[in-house]
């Protein structure tokens, strides 16, 4: 098995399937790349048993073969390399001897055999979206979702497709995010829990890609393939909450107010909030906003007054302020709106302007019981 | 520059109040603790340590060896009350103090011979409390906290003792390495199978040995008794973690019973986080079984002040440690990791209903007292709970060992 390939696309494909790779595997063969040769057409493939992703490369070649080949030693070789044409050659002796322009560097490769298959879905669904509509909507809603192994469900983003349009969802029970898009929609009903570290892939590889994905999905599996590369991966299995019984719908105390303002006010209102609870106390009334948090154990305290617009009753609501930078930081508007009825019940922050054509974000953050 | 350190302690300090109230208590032998079959001495007048008496000391034993004393329950809430009018005087007087129990203050008075005499200062202080609550008070004043508080239990009663600067280790040497603060029965007895008894014998060892013997403490051991000691005046005792456990008086395997008592201190402890405005990490059960085993399970959880999670978990550890079918002898609960902070309320889980049941309750309990509503399952554990608020920065108020 011989081939020749350009040494910084080589690096390039191998760089985004290294994020599949675990730091620690249990199954040792896993800290392979797996290089599938067939002649002109080199597919690469790397997985962590849950995750499997495959690109396929233009190689110089008229072999076929499978070897496993391990990955870091070769992502830290390739770094090193200015463009220049690599030759792979594998030897008898279990070994991949690369030939570069300033010599040559052995490998010990593991057989391709080992490497575990990726699953094929039986009987899938499909529906097509814009790349980077899907990284859109992985990037408003991944923040959100939980770490809790105790509730595995809302670890991952909830998809549901429909007809009408594509909704996702994040939440970790303290916030939750939900993100619709009125302008895409599949052709029928589905819906599936997508585990966060694939989607934390496909969110770096499809930023700004004008291409299209296709995705396949059935009750176990889910497969994202574009251009020449593919991403197949096993569901969180599990029933996602009823999220749409939890948004409040009546809020009658609706305050309007500059993001940016709002976001820093509370960024540096929470440097003086306690470390651990980062809890932060938004006093209303008229048309001001009240934003202060008391560290008692270190004295530390801070109050900042700003200028808003506001109807409703006057109110005190408490939050983690870590939820409202998340959010505040996430929506990319000038203006966002924060409905409340009362201070115990969720607040809802929606971003005002700035939104695509049929592009939806309701965003929920659940308060903390201040005592009165 | 050298530190001045006064320690003050109140004498027999439940029985000067008891003997406050009732003035025909005076001279007589007086024992303040538990008294049921369990209980323990937690103070004993001057007259009955004649006998043999000391607190901690079972009451039945104490009883034995001194028939003729009047044994009183006590009463936590007059005993605060009395302390806190001794604060009082101590706060006006002094710079800086700590109030590390019921009974003993620490103030630092530092930099205040140049304009008074820091030996007639105190001595003056001791006197006015004395005058103004009735109360016996010894003080003891050095260099720093260790030798003071030897200091003051040398002087003891009712009196007062001062240590030149310098003289520290020979104000030590004679004495028994007993009167160390932190050497207990147990090192004492470790201590003594070295064949050391002085603290001058200390003094001459080198610190190398006491640490092979008795690791870290050793060390400490050593330092203290060379009268070397840096820890500070603090004047906020923040609390790290709040409990409440519960001796019975007579040994049960009533598990409904211990659920029960369980839920109630749950509860109590839950309530007094979210009056105090703090959160929990860390929830830990004891059992005490009737041989004397005690077994403690502990569990992290996320950070919360709420009923229904903390409930279950407790039962959860309940079950968990209680497995060898004996008889219970004391069953307790603790909360530590505390932060402050309020309950962050969950999407999914809490409804309104619940949460506005929490803050009803919570303000019935502020305004009529903790016991005011309880959970009907934790009605049949009454003297569960306690009325003082335990994150007011004051050390707790316990009637030390009131049982066994």
């Amino acid at each position: 098995m011989k081939f020749i390939v350009s040494s910084t696309y080589l690096l390039k494909q191998l760089q985004v399937l290294g994020g599949v790779i675990n730091n620690s595997n249990t199954l040792p063969i896993l800290d392979n790349f797996l290089f599938d040769l067939q002649q002109k057409k080199l597919t690469v493939s790397a997985s962590d048993l849950e995750t499997t992703m495959s690109t396929e490369l233009e190689v110089d070649s008229d072999n076929e073969g499978t070897i496993a080949v391990p990955a870091k030693l070769l992502l830290e070789i390739l770094k090193t390399f200015p463009e220049q044409p690599l030759t792979f050659v594998v030897e008898d002796n279990n070994t991949v001897e690369i030939s570069s322009n300033h010599g040559k560097y052995a490998l010990a490769y593991a057989d391709g055999a080992e490497f575990p298959k990726a699953v094929e879905l039986a009987s899938p669904s499909t529906t097509t979206i814009m790349g980077d509509i899907l990284a859109t909507a992985i990037n408003k809603t991944i923040f959100a979702a939980g770490n809790d192994d105790l509730r595995p469900v809302m670890s991952g983003v909830f998809f549901q497709f429909s007809p009408e349009h594509l909704t996702f969802v994040a939440t970790d029970a303290h916030k939750l995010v939900k993100y619709q898009r009125a302008d895409v929609s599949a052709s029928q009903v589905a819906e599936f829990i997508m585990p966060k570290k694939p989607l934390n892939l496909l969110k770096g590889i499809l930023a700004g890609s004008e291409s299209e994905v296709t995705i396949e999905y059935n009750d176990s599996n889910a497969k994202f393939s574009f251009e020449n590369t593919e991403l197949i991966c096993r569901l969180i299995d599990g029933k996602y909450p009823n999220y749409e019984a939890v948004i409040p719908k009546e809020n009658p105390n609706r305050l309007t107010i500059s993001r940016n303002q709002f976001l820093s006010s509370v960024r540096r209102v929470s440097i003086f909030s306690n470390k651990t609870t980062h809890q932060i106390r938004l006093k209303i009334a008229g048309a001001e906003l009240n934003i202060s948090a008391e560290d008692i154990d270190y004295s530390n305290k801070a109050e900042e007054r700003l200028t808003c617009s506001y109807q409703g009753d006057d109110m005190q609501i408490g939050f983690n302020s870590r939820f409202l930078t998340e959010m505040l930081n996430n929506l990319g508007s000038e203006e966002v709106s924060l409905e409340m009825s009362l201070p115990n019940r969720a607040g809802i922050l929606t971003p005002i302007d700035g939104l695509d054509e049929g592009e939806h974000v309701t965003m929920l953050v659940m308060p903390v019981m201040l005592n009165n | 520059m050298n530190k001045t350190i006064l320690h003050l302690d109140l004498d027999t300090f439940f029985v000067s109040v008891e003997r406050l109230i009732n003035t025909e208590l005076q001279h007589k032998p007086l024992l303040v603790g538990g008294t049921s079959d369990r209980g323990v001495v937690a103070a004993c007048s001057y007259e009955t340590r004649g006998f043999g008496v000391h607190s901690g000391m079972p009451m039945k034993m104490a009883r034995e060896l001194c028939p003729e004393a009047v044994v009183i329950r006590g009463n936590a809430g007059t005993y605060s009350k009395h302390s806190d009018m001794v604060t009082e005087i101590i706060k006006e007087q002094v710079p800086l103090f700590e109030k590390s129990s019921i009974d003993e203050f620490y103030a630092d008075l530092t930099g205040m011979d140049r304009f008074f005499g820091c030996y007639q200062y105190a001595s003056e202080l001791r006197q006015r409390i004395t005058k103004e609550t009735g109360l016996p008070i010894s003080f003891g004043l050095s260099v720093n906290k260790v030798v003071s508080k030897v200091a003051t239990n040398e002087a003891k009663p009712n009196n007062q003792l001062k240590v030149d600067f310098g003289y520290e280790k020979l104000f030590l040497a004679p004495l028994s390495i007993k009167k160390i603060p932190m050497v207990g029965d147990k090192t004492y007895q470790t201590l003594r199978n070295l064949g050391l008894r002085k603290v001058k014998t200390v003094q001459e060892m080198p610190m190398d040995l006491m640490q092979r013997v008795l690791g870290k403490n050793g060390v400490v051991i050593w330092k203290r008794s060379n009268g070397v000691d840096h820890t500070p005046v603090i004047p906020f005792c923040e609390r790290k973690s709040i409990s409440n456990e519960r001796t019975f008086d007579k040994d049960t395997i009533d598990v409904v019973k211990l659920r029960g008592i369980l839920l109630a201190m749950t509860e109590n402890l839950a309530f007094q986080l979210r009056r105090g405005e703090k959160l929990t990490a860390c929830i830990a059960v004891k059992i005490r079984y009737s041989d004397f085993n005690t077994y403690t399970k502990q569990m992290r959880i996320p950070y919360t002040s709420a009923d229904h999670i903390l409930i279950p978990k407790v039962m959860e550890l309940f079950k968990a440690l209680y497995n060898r079918r004996l008889l219970v002898r004391l069953v307790g609960i603790r909360f530590s990791h505390l932060v402050s902070g309020n309950y962050q309320i969950n999407l999914f889980d809490d409804t309104e209903e619940a949460l506005n049941l929490y803050a009803a309750m919570d303000h019935i309990r502020e305004r009529y007292g903790d016991k005011s509503v309880v959970r009907a399952s934790a009605m049949g554990a009454r003297t569960i709970g306690r009325m003082h608020n335990p994150f007011n920065g004051q050390p707790p108020i316990v009637l030390a060992h009131r049982k066994q």
